[in-house]
């Protein structure tokens, strides 16, 4: 048996210890650091096509004649892929030093202590809009730095339009004008063109118009912070046009996926983030296609804002602090990464390096939709709640049973608060 | 004129009851009826495949979506040299060589240390067979997905992350227990009988192995070759787990990179990447498949 003298003396020893442990770390709190002779070598992943890889393989080139004393191993592989990879890695301890990263997996990966608070190491921030960075802090931490923002826009195909004889819409719009507009489309279309895909089925364009509401999706307390009628009159605005031309039905839409209706030359429109204009234009073949703001029914406020495309984070436990956060203020604020990625990561955040970037052609034009809205832009959302990728989905789904019209708006809304509600409850 | 004149015994003996006449129309009936449903699901199994190969030849835009028609007028082989061109500095050739590798180690180390085990599990008597033989019955029961994190952590600790070792070193240690089931059963079937004639011999286990066992298993073995290449060039959970430079993945990962939802998807590249990495499983198949038959055919060795 072991007498109280001796636990007492391994407890003392093992605090100790402890303490002495808990001490190195901290001494090391920088990390280490590498020199030329001996470069220390820091892992960065990130998802992508062949297209991204190309570009961040010459960034991470430029990075590495920059700072001699840091080597960077790069590796990538597809989104869905991605998020598989990094849920092993963080089970089994080791992500890797710095990570690309997206705004829905922010919360839950920052809450559970695998992401470096940024704010403790030297990221410069001067280059970036103010109403940005919170959406990559939750309380009070930073767990990510915007490499490059997106907005909400209406797309258009001007040579489309141009056909059916319709004018270009300028962008200052309300609910019905939008609707009068699809409807009109659908009318000249006659089967072949449609308006576009039901707006009111995208969880974004809801909180969209619930800001121009100053609705908050969400409390602070991460509760859902919008009533059922809200959702009703929602999914009332395009009660209307369900069933008609305007808006391209369900199943045509599943008979076209992977593609997008958009993409697929069936519908004028789409309502969506403005950084999928080079997917758009590659699958549709189309010589040109135009932004122009959501449609807003009080015209001073459009509830828009710039929501980070993707983030740089780092992990909680790299041992190349200093190295980390080198690499990713070079990622975020370089000129020259600017003039590597142009647009095809989002307009890039910082100032600094969208000044640096010169933009051409379809660049040009995110980039100057993005300026258009400037005086429009409110404070970013924080980043969203645990299983958000579960109510947006959900949200979509419950739309589409709305359309094919196995459910009435009133059901549709109590179907989607149930499962939001069993959702929150299980993760809070 | 020959017709006519040899047409009239037929038509006199017409009513003459014949069944043999009768059942060969039927038969002759019946065959066609049979070859064109047949043929007509030989189409649709095969239409995926033409589809393929026709989207391989056509522009991205063209693609899915609205486009409906097999043939484009735009054809060419542009889609075939973006496959070729290698993804972010990394040659497709590069990508190859890696899924023969990992294909040739799976298949090498499947059938040496399957063969191995199923020789113990079918022929020696040793204490707890039955026991062990459970257990491994029971790891096929066990989803590759329970397993993922805990075995992630051992190679992790083990410093073996980013190595081909995770996902060569369950094969050479008979960890696909399909396979040892498969020839354990195939070696029941055989008769004990050679191999008491190998003892009286004087034939050791190795030596009744080698030479009684080997060559009478050779169908279980080309089987469990086929499968064993096919699984582990099609793997893609293992490699993306696993391996993190580029130049060590295989195709698989290299394959998903044409194909990006958050940015523009280039379908035709990935088509004839597709393609391309399908030859060498259909030429494995065709080359193969012969002894399949053979296999089957000479199998009926009983005693």
């Amino acid at each position: 048996m072991i007498d109280r003298r001796k636990f007492l003396t391994t407890v003392a020893l093992g605090t100790a210890s402890a303490a002495f442990l808990s001490a190195c770390g901290q001494s090391s709190s920088s990390g280490q650091t590498g020199s030329a002779d001996k470069p220390v070598t820091i892992t960065y992943t990130w998802w992508g096509n062949d297209d991204r890889a190309e570009r961040t393989r010459k960034a991470i080139a430029l990075f590495e004649t920059k700072n001699p004393d840091i080597k960077v191993n790069g590796n990538f592989s597809d989104f869905a892929g991605y998020w598989q990879k990094r849920a092993t890695e963080a089970a089994g301890g080791g992500l890797p030093d710095v990570m690309q990263w997206d705004l829905s997996y922010l919360r839950d990966y920052g809450q559970r202590n695998q992401l470096l608070d940024l704010g403790t190491v030297k990221i410069n921030t001067d280059g970036f809009d103010k109403s940005l960075l919170p959406s990559g802090q939750i309380k009070g931490k930073t767990f990510g730095i915007p490499t490059s923002t997106n907005a909400f826009a209406v797309y258009y195909d001007p040579a489309k339009l141009a056909s059916l004889g319709i004018a270009e819409p300028d962008g200052s719009w309300n609910y019905k004008e939008f609707n009068a507009f699809l409807a009109e489309v659908g009318q000249k279309g006659n089967g072949t063109l449609f308006g576009g895909t039901d707006y009111t089925s995208v969880w974004w364009n809801f909180n969209i118009w619930l800001r121009q509401n100053n609705i908050k999706a969400f409390t602070d307390e991460g509760k859902l912070g919008f009533s059922k009628d809200d959702l009703k009159k929602w999914w009332n605005l395009s009660a209307d046009l369900r069933g008609t031309g305007a808006i391209v039905g369900e199943d045509k839409t599943t008979q076209l996926l992977p593609k997008s209706p958009f993409g697929s030359n069936v519908t004028a429109t789409e309502v969506t983030w403005d950084n999928f204009m080079a997917g758009y234009l590659a699958d549709s073949g189309a010589k040109e296609l135009k932004l122009v703001p959501v449609p807003s029914d009080d015209p001073d406020n459009l509830g828009l804002f710039l929501k980070p495309s993707m983030l740089m984070v780092a992990s909680a436990k790299t041992k190349y602090k200093d190295a980390a956060a080198r690499f990713i203020d070079f990622m975020v604020n370089d000129p020259e990464v600017g003039q590597i990625f142009k647009t095809s990561r989002g307009v890039p955040a910082s100032k600094t390096q969208r000044d640096g970037t010169t933009f051409e052609g379809t660049d040009k034009l995110v980039v100057d939709y993005e300026k258009s809205i400037e005086k429009y832009l409110k404070d970013a959302p924080e980043p969203p709640i645990v299983g958000f990728g579960t109510l947006e989905s959900t949200f979509k789904r419950v739309s589409s049973d709305l359309n094919y019209g196995k459910l009435t708006i009133d059901g549709a809304a109590d179907a989607w608060f149930k499962e939001a509600e069993d959702l929150i409850k299980q993760n809070a | 004129m020959a017709t006519p004149t040899q047409s009239t015994p037929a038509a006199t003996q017409a009513p003459v009851y014949n069944p043999k006449s009768e059942s060969v129309t039927a038969k002759r009936i019946k065959s066609a009826i049979f070859h064109i449903v047949a043929l007509a699901l030989v189409v649709m199994v095969l239409y995926p495949a033409i589809w393929m190969i026709a989207s391989s030849f056509k522009p991205n835009s063209e693609i899915g979506g609205a486009n409906n028609a097999l043939w484009s007028a735009n054809f060419s082989f542009d889609n075939f040299a973006t496959a070729m061109d290698g993804i972010g500095g990394v040659s497709t050739l590069t990508f190859f060589t890696n899924s023969l590798i990992l294909a040739v180690g799976a298949v090498v180390g499947t059938v040496l240390s399957a063969s191995v085990s199923a020789y113990a599990f079918a022929r020696i008597n040793f204490p707890g067979r039955g026991l062990f033989f459970g257990m491994m019955i029971a790891t096929l029961l066990l989803p590759f997905h329970v397993v993922i994190i805990p075995q992630y952590i051992v190679f992790q600790q083990l410093g073996l992350v980013d190595t081909y070792v995770p996902l060569l070193i369950g094969k050479f240690l008979a960890a696909d227990a399909f396979f040892v089931f498969l020839m354990v059963q195939f070696m029941r079937g055989l008769p004990a009988e050679l191999d008491e004639a190998a003892r009286i011999d004087g034939a050791g286990h190795a030596r009744i192995f080698g030479s009684i066992m080997l060559p009478l298993m050779k169908p279980a073995l080309i089987s469990t070759s086929i499968f064993s290449f096919i699984w582990s060039w099609n793997d893609f959970l293992g490699p993306l787990l696993y391996l993190n430079t580029p130049e060590k993945y295989p195709l698989p990962l290299a394959l998903r990179l044409f194909v990006d939802q958050t940015q523009s998807s280039d379908y035709g590249a990935m088509i004839a990447m597709s393609v391309l990495a399908l030859l060498p499983v259909l030429v494995f198949f065709l080359v193969f498949q012969r002894y399949i038959v053979e296999g089957v055919s000479t199998q009926g060795l009983k005693g």
